[in-house]
């Protein structure tokens, strides 16, 4: 289990750039082969292989369908650890961070949902300009750092979109 | 488990002929069987006719078991040994009993496994065993209705059922002698039955709101591939809330006091269900308990039930959000359950999703007709290519308890399934050689808040210095939402791993014993079980046409037709006493014959005096 990458399971080759919808089509494609459902009636050691197999294809697509955790497996795949620094070495960020925790919690305090929907979107730009960014330098050795702190910054802008789902329900009542 | 797996015999593959298999909707009120015939799924009915089986269970002292009208009709007779909406406690440890409300009627004793036996006059009976019953009777009357042996059943559970009631369930399945295609989740499998004659791609909404819970799913159906987004709702919120809020409306208006006597409420929270029921075709219903009369207009039902129906939107909006869906892109909504039929939730549902719900498969019976499409695919007799495949979801997260009583998340809810993920774990003391693993589901944070699945040690690790022994702990959910765990040392390749047993499972012995039990309790002779059959029959026959006699025989009948049925009834007490099969069995159908015309009046006087508001019990005693 999990000797090919996550990408050659799809019969692609490993990029940062990739059309989702695509993923999905092969996703389901290879899914119908492998599910389970398909041996319903087979032997225990092929509804065994069929489990294996269909709970890595889900590994698998789950990992790239989400940017950030695509951007994590594309640097685990060029061989090295991440660095296991946080955003104290990146203290431009630290900064831009903080003031989003704070303007969340005022969002939350006033009971904004108006407000909280423009924080999304401002979100979503956010997450947007990090794929480009990540996109941009990612396969290139020489700029490992870079990609390591914006996979870090997207990690953290993912958790932040967590809490902004969270306040949403808290406030829809 | 797997000593303990029972072989079917219906499996040895024969190409070119159907394979047998159903769906059955297993539920908290009423149980349902369906199956593919002639290419059209539709649910089976007994030999009256009816399709609904009511999830009512008793044991009687006589050594017979009875399921379905007949025990729910004397449920309130007989309550320590009747057992209703047993679903409610499947893979229940007994400490979570009291947090089911305290008026549960049943003696409960505990077995070795810490789950809940209730103490019937056949001794004790573990929910398992009961809901077997239910699927016993299921899968004979499939297997009548269809005439040959059953491959197998997919049968359905709640989408937000744990880990131990999908366990139960799947055990009350191999106890009952069926074999589990797969546990399919409720929504899922309604989407499935409108999915299929529609061909339709998009992603459907599907409302379900039962008696006594809601239910929301979000699906996507792409080239033939059912993903499930997101499931969500509200485990105390149904139609029996409906009935509450126009009870309570009619005590405030007929100024009752609020504490009234169970047999009042009981009588309050029937005439408010038949008050429900006749809004979805009316304006309006009188009503009358006691002196006071009055009348409910739909409008003003509307207005007591809205808060509970605003509840149900706002779990919608919820699932959606987890399924980073916006309302716009939902193509289709599904309703399900007996209480969408109530105009306001049609209404309000299809406001929120600005479109008309999907109705027309009969909301009781959609879920049953799903998994029988289901159940008919997995069996192998799907054209190849054509199938419907199903990807569910986890309900709950599962994790581990780590340092300090908190719950780490290996596989957070809503990850499609199959899965399998594995987390890194370390020893934290020099020497340490021995690691106790303890698996849990919740999404809370704190260990005691979340549900504990089961324990296992990890032995046998060779002692390191603190922090260098590093375990690798892999959790494995399969297509029915099954867990195993494994942990493994990866120095030293030191192995362990359960399936996981919930710990409010039943134990391997438990199993083994009630299996056994079934066996000997089926396996006797057929021709004495016949016997046994036809005279519980009968004199359930005779009990209820002396019951009807005895309240309506002086007002519904003319004393010729009294004698008529006087006659017939001795008849049939004789032949019980000649102990002949075939005699009861004529006496037992004559009986019915003639007591028809009766049984139709009474229901037709029965109907008329809820309508009029009359107290039930001045007809029915």
């Amino acid at each position: 289990m999990g000797n090919a990458s996550h990408f050659a399971l799809f019969d692609l080759k490993p990029d940062f750039r990739l059309d989702l919808e695509g993923l999905a089509a092969r996703y389901r494609e290879r899914v119908r082969r492998v599910h389970p459902d398909r041996f319903a009636g087979a032997s225990e050691r092929e509804q065994r292989l069929a489990l294996e197999e269909s709970a890595q294809l889900n590994e698998a697509y789950q990992t790239l369908r989400s940017p950030s955790q695509r951007a994590r497996y594309l640097l685990a795949l060029q061989g090295e650890q991440m660095h296991q620094e946080t955003t104290v070495q990146d203290p431009a960020f630290l900064m831009q961070q903080m003031e989003l925790r704070e303007e969340l919690q005022e969002l939350q305090e006033g009971a904004d949902l108006g407000g909280l929907a423009a924080f999304k979107r401002r979100l979503g730009q956010a997450q947007e300009q990090l794929n480009e960014g990540f996109a941009a330098c990612w396969a290139d050795p020489l700029r490992r750092d870079e990609a390591e702190r914006l996979a870090r910054r997207m990690q953290f802008l993912d958790k932040l979109s967590a809490e902004v789902r969270q306040l949403e329900e808290r406030l829809d009542d | 488990m797997a000593l303990l797996q029972i072989a079917e015999p219906g499996q040895s593959p024969q190409p070119h002929q159907r394979r047998l298999a159903v769906g059955i909707d297993l539920g908290t009120t009423n149980s349902l069987v369906a199956a593919l015939r002639s290419s059209l799924a539709e649910s089976l009915a007994d030999a009256d006719g009816e399709v609904i089986l009511p999830s009512a269970v008793r044991y009687r002292a006589d050594g017979l078991v009875e399921v379905g009208r007949r025990a729910k009709a004397v449920a309130a007779g007989d309550p320590l040994n009747t057992v209703l909406s047993v679903k409610r406690l499947m893979g229940r440890g007994i400490a979570d009993l009291t947090l089911l409300g305290k008026q549960l009627p049943y003696r409960f004793v505990e077995g070795e496994s810490h789950m809940p036996f209730l103490d019937t006059v056949q001794g004790p009976k573990s929910p398992v065993e009961v809901s077997a019953e239910i699927l016993r009777v299921l899968r004979r009357r499939a297997e009548e209705a269809l005439g040959g042996e059953l491959v197998g059943a997919v049968i359905t559970v709640p989408a937000y059922f744990d880990e131990a009631q999908r366990q139960a369930t799947k055990d009350a399945a191999r106890l009952a002698g069926l074999n589990v295609l797969r546990l399919l989740n409720e929504p899922t499998a309604a989407a499935v039955a409108y999915g299929l004659d529609r061909r339709a791609e998009g992603v459907v909404a599907v409302y379900d709101l039962g008696g006594g819970t809601f239910d929301i799913s979000i699906l996507r159906l792409t080239q033939g591939v059912f993903e499930v987004l997101a499931t969500g709702g509200d485990s105390a919120l149904g139609g029996d809330d409906f009935d509450h809020a126009i009870a309570n409306w009619i005590v405030e208006q007929a100024g009752l006091s609020a504490d009234l006597d169970p047999g009042t409420q009981r009588h309050l929270l029937q005439l408010a269900c038949a008050a429900k029921e006749a809004l979805s075709e009316s304006g309006s219903v009188a009503l009358a308990c006691g002196p006071w009369q009055g009348e409910l207009s739909r409008e003003h039902f509307d207005a007591l039930i809205e808060p509970l129906v605003a509840r149900s939107l706002k779990a919608c909006r919820r699932a959606l959000r987890d399924a980073e869906i916006e309302l716009e892109d939902i193509s289709a909504v599904v309703m399900v359950g007996g209480s969408t039929r109530v105009p306001r939730v049609r209404q309000a549902v299809a406001e929120l999703f600005d479109r008309p719900p999907l109705t027309d498969i009969d909301p009781d019976q959609v879920v049953a007709i799903g998994a029988a499409l289901q159940a008919d695919t997995l069996a192998g007799n799907g054209r190849d290519g054509e199938e419907l495949l199903l990807l569910d979801v986890n309900p709950l997260s599962l994790g581990l308890e780590t340092m300090g009583g908190l719950m780490e998340k290996v596989i957070p809810r809503n990850t499609t399934l199959p899965v399998a993920r594995a987390q890194d774990f370390t020893t934290y003391k020099d020497g340490q050689t021995a690691m106790l693993i303890h698996v849990l589901q919740g999404e809370r944070e704190l260990v005691k808040d979340c549900r504990s699945l089961a324990r296992f040690e990890l032995r046998g690790i060779p002692p390191m210095v603190a922090g260098a022994a590093k375990i690798r702990v892999t959790f494995q959910v399969d297509a029915d939402g099954l867990l195993g765990v494994s942990a493994r040392e990866l120095g030293s390749g030191v192995e362990a791993s359960v399936q996981v047993k919930p710990s409010y499972g039943l134990t391997d012995g438990e199993i083994a014993r009630m299996l056994k039990d079934s066996f000997e309790h089926a396996g006797g002779d057929k021709a004495a079980r016949m016997l046994r059959e036809l005279q519980v029959e009968a004199q359930r026959l005779l009990e209820a046409v002396q019951t009807a006699l005895e309240v309506d025989g002086e007002a519904l009948l003319s004393s010729e037709e009294r004698v008529a049925i006087e006659a017939q009834m001795q008849a049939l007490r004789d032949a019980l006493e000649a102990q002949d099969g075939a005699v009861i069995e004529l006496h037992t159908r004559r009986l019915a014959q003639v007591t028809d015309t009766f049984a139709a009046r009474r229901m037709d006087a029965s109907v008329k005096a809820a309508l009029a508001g009359r107290r039930l019990n001045e007809i029915e005693e």
